[in-house]
């Protein structure tokens, strides 16, 4: 459903990603890969619209959308959660999650007024049920800044769906967290991905992106150096080379 | 009495320039524009009942309009910047709107007199409410039916999606974006609800003082707009409304007694509350403390 | 335009650039206390008027030379800078932008009004230098005091750069201005390093306020306002946190000012600086050196 044709992102002389190519099919979980500094993050902003592309092309179900705003993106259904939480502080849990649902409508279409003028009610319903699914129900009512660490990531994930995308990019979202919470995410990934929801997973933690994972990309200095299936990646000289690099051959 | 009658009608006009300045706040923008806005309502407003004879609320109508379209139309490109280059640029579009009535001559001539805006002279007899016979008790009623009409609709959207919203793009702009909202859209409909504010605000003032001046408006006054919400806490609009009772009433009125010396405290004051309250007289916390004793004194009620 | 309007309006220009100079020291003030705590300190302009009125002040019992005034108000500036920064800022949560900008609102009446009050609002004549020389060059005149303005004004952004780039001091505020975190983590003391740019600026600050009242012959505090629009106005030409900006943009603003003074009066002249800043805001929205945008 995504496909990122020669993507290409430089920062002044400072080539942070060069001619990736990426796809990402239908109802899969792809996991991408790599030291840091290798353009992870970079590539999700070039996805979600925060740059300007150098060059290439991004698609979505074969429609160029390189040229559209960040929040037309969402639109059309990619959501994301970012690798240094950014929630609104100021607002409650579950204002939050208000914000972000149906951010897609237009002026002048059915109930927009009622949408953007209304009261919480109407809204409360599925907003309850993404809080129970992310086990935050009981703090409906707290502002976003007074939550724990693991709270605030399980928030931001919540958020992304709350604008139900058909595709989420979740930018590291196991940093910081301990065991358990890791587990609970993997969880939750897999169960997204029953009920349809695509999902790049980009991570430091191998470990959940093996697991979880049906195909992992990886870079190195914003190049593609493989692509496959957990293990095959595993496997792969290049691969482990790029982590542990060349010097420790020897 | 007439004392304090003025004191109200002072107090009302200068809460709508606060909550004119409060809904653009929302979205994280500081606008020292407001008092432009407002100097452009008070003349659009005297000139329609001075020259054109209209009745009042049809001329704040307009007023409004005009003074929302202007916000509207300064919103686009004002906000592609952020921050201190934000503040500059309204004040420096706020100053260029009240040079601009420093050098507006626009008179006519009725009965031997010109009537009409004069320049460094400025606008003088906007005389609709006593030509018209209404008391100062009426005239401040009608100050206080818009001023509530006003602070109704803000406290409907702030608890409605628009108002979490505004508060969402002025926290994380970039987050919002990423939620799925045009920060664009919503940053300049937020300055245009804040100009037509304004403009009423101005409308209304223009005509309880009969007398307008460009140097009436300058950036004391922007100044003051921004500083109403920020001192009484953008949590809700009783904050504004507090902050203006504070200033206008217990400051400039109350301390009148003291002489030079209230000029004085007045900064002192500004500085102390933030020092103590840096989110505002009435900020989130307040609130929640005065549920809790509401909700306790009911339960001890049913009890 | 016949040959003697092109000739006054030059001299008006040059005489604009020359009074420019205290606009750039003002436009300095506001640029580094944006670079090293990304905050506005709106009571600038209103602290640098403040010092120039103390140095009068204080030497007001003895008949003290002109330079003893100016050293006066270098050293108000830096006191008073410091007290700005220890009532206005120290005590406030700095991730709320908009209690700081308040406080430093509050700062400027405070300011404005113990003028007022000690001064019962009546102008003072401030010395001048050189007031009485006139440099003839060809069909201009340089007067002496406005020479002097901005000879002195060159010597302060001078000596600012080298404290700046080529002290301890300096690299200590630079570390601070691009990464607040990593400079702490490096021994560099926040509090230390934010109380001394503060002292700094309100130097550079008392400095223009005295070469402010050297100028124009006397000191208002109805000054303070109109100076810290312009000086905002040549902080946001000159481009954010850039020393270099901020000079070239005050004279260029001194200059501009003077020259539509000459065409248009003196009512109008505010409104084309007004304009001048808005096309910048358009076409340059960074300034005239912008610094170069953070990856994230």
């Amino acid at each position: 459903m995504l496909e990122l044709q020669g993507l290409t992102k430089h920062f002044g002389g400072v080539r942070a990603v060069e001619k990736v190519d990426l796809s990402v099919a239908q109802g899969e979980i792809l996991g991408l890969i790599g030291p840091n500094g290798s353009g992870k993050s970079t590539i999700v902003n070039l996805i979600c619209g925060l740059f300007p592309l150098t060059d290439g092309r991004v698609l979505l179900h074969g429609t160029d959308i390189s040229d559209l705003p960040p929040h037309a993106r969402v639109t059309l259904g990619i959501a994301r959660t970012f690798q240094n939480i950014r929630l609104f502080g100021q607002l409650t849990v579950w204002q939050n999650l208000w914000v972000a649902q149906n951010s897609g409508e237009q002026f002048g279409q059915e109930n927009f007024l009622r949408r953007w003028l209304g009261g919480s009610r109407r809204a409360r319903g599925e907003i309850d049920r993404t809080l129970e699914f992310f086990d935050l129900a009981h703090k409906s009512d707290e502002l976003a800044a007074n939550l724990a660490f693991g709270e605030q990531r399980r928030l931001e994930f919540a958020r992304a769906l709350a604008a139900k995308p058909s595709l989420v990019l979740l930018d590291e979202p196991a940093a910081g967290m301990n065991a358990e919470e890791i587990d609970q995410l993997d969880r939750r990934i897999r169960m997204l991905r029953d009920d349809g929801v695509t999902i790049l997973l980009i991570e430091h933690h191998v470990e959940l992106v093996m697991s979880v994972a049906d195909r992992i990309a990886v870079l190195n200095f914003g190049q593609k150096i493989a692509e496959g299936a957990p293990a095959d990646v595993q496997a792969n000289p290049l691969v482990r080379e790029a982590y542990l690099g060349t010097a420790t051959a020897a | 009495m007439d004392f304090y009658l003025g004191l109200i009608q002072i107090i009302g006009v200068h809460t709508l320039l606060g909550l004119s300045a409060y809904c653009v706040l929302h979205t994280g923008q500081v606008s020292l524009a407001q008092a432009g806005f407002f100097a452009v309502g008070a003349y659009v407003a005297g000139m329609l009942t001075v020259l054109a004879h209209w009745p009042i609320v049809p001329a704040l109508l307009v007023a409004g309009v005009v003074a929302g379209s202007l916000a509207c139309a300064v919103g686009f490109p004002a906000l592609r910047v952020k921050g201190l280059m934000l503040v500059v640029a309204t004040a420096a579009f706020g100053e260029a709107v009240r040079l601009f009535f420093f050098n507006f001559n626009y008179q006519l001539e009725r009965g031997g007199f010109h009537i009409g805006p004069h320049g460094g002279e400025g606008f003088r007899q906007i005389r609709y409410f006593p030509e018209y016979g209404w008391s100062t008790l009426e005239v401040a009623a009608f100050i206080w039916v818009v001023v509530v009409l006003t602070m109704a609709a803000l406290w409907w959207m702030d608890r409605s999606r628009a108002g979490a919203v505004l508060r969402a793009v002025g926290e994380d702009e970039v987050a919002a974006q990423s939620s799925g909202i045009n920060v664009t859209v919503v940053k300049v409909s937020a300055m245009t609800v804040g100009g037509v504010i304004a403009g009423i605000g101005g409308g209304i003032f223009a005509h309880y003082t009969t007398h307008i001046e460009h140097i009436q408006f300058g950036i004391v006054l922007a100044t003051f707009a921004v500083a109403y919400p920020i001192l009484g806490g953008l949590s809700n609009v009783f904050g504004t409304l507090i902050a203006v009772i504070f200033i206008q009433g217990f400051l400039i009125e109350g301390l009148r007694f003291m002489g030079d010396w209230r000029n004085l405290l007045f900064g002192g004051l500004i500085v102390l509350a933030m020092n103590v309250r840096p989110r505002g007289l009435i900020d989130a916390g307040t609130i929640t403390l005065v549920k809790r004793l509401v909700f306790r004194s009911k339960e001890r009620a049913s009890a | 335009m016949d040959f003697l309007d092109l000739i006054d309006a030059l001299q008006s220009l040059a005489d604009g650039v020359l009074f420019g100079a205290t606009y750039a020291l003002l436009g300095i003030g506001f640029t580094l206390i944006f670079g090293v705590m990304h905050k506005i300190n709106l009571s600038f302009a209103a602290a640098s008027i403040g010092a120039a009125y103390a140095s009068l002040l204080i030497l007001a019992g003895v008949k003290a030379p002109p330079a003893l005034v100016f050293l006066a108000a270098a050293g108000c500036g830096g006191v008073i800078g410091g007290l700005v920064y220890l009532i206005g800022f120290r005590f406030i949560p700095l991730a709320n932008p908009l209690a700081t900008l308040m406080s430093t609102v509050g700062l400027l009446l405070l300011i404005d009004e113990i003028i007022v009050h000690t001064t019962a609002g009546v102008p003072l004549n401030y010395p001048a230098l050189f007031s009485d020389v006139i440099i003839r060059a060809g069909p201009f005149n340089l007067r002496g005091d406005l020479m002097f303005v901005f000879l002195l004004g060159c010597l302060c952004m001078v000596l600012l750069l080298m404290l700046l780039y080529r002290t301890r001091l300096g690299l200590a505020t630079r570390a601070m201005s691009q990464q607040p975190v990593a400079a702490e983590l490096c021994g560099i003391s926040n509090t230390k390093v934010n109380i001394l740019t503060f002292v700094t600026t309100g130097i550079v600050g008392g400095i223009a306020g005295a070469m402010i009242g050297a100028a124009i012959g006397m000191l208002s505090p109805l000054l303070s306002l109109p100076l810290t629009v312009k000086g905002l106005i040549v902080t946001v030409i000159g481009g954010l946190g850039s020393i270099p900006g901020a000079i070239i943009a005050g004279l260029l603003v001194g200059g501009l000012e003077n020259l539509f003074q000459y065409w248009r009066g003196v009512s109008e002249r505010d409104l084309y600086i007004m304009l001048l800043l808005f096309v910048f805001l358009v076409f340059r929205p960074g300034g005239l050196f912008a610094p170069a945008t953070a990856r994230d």
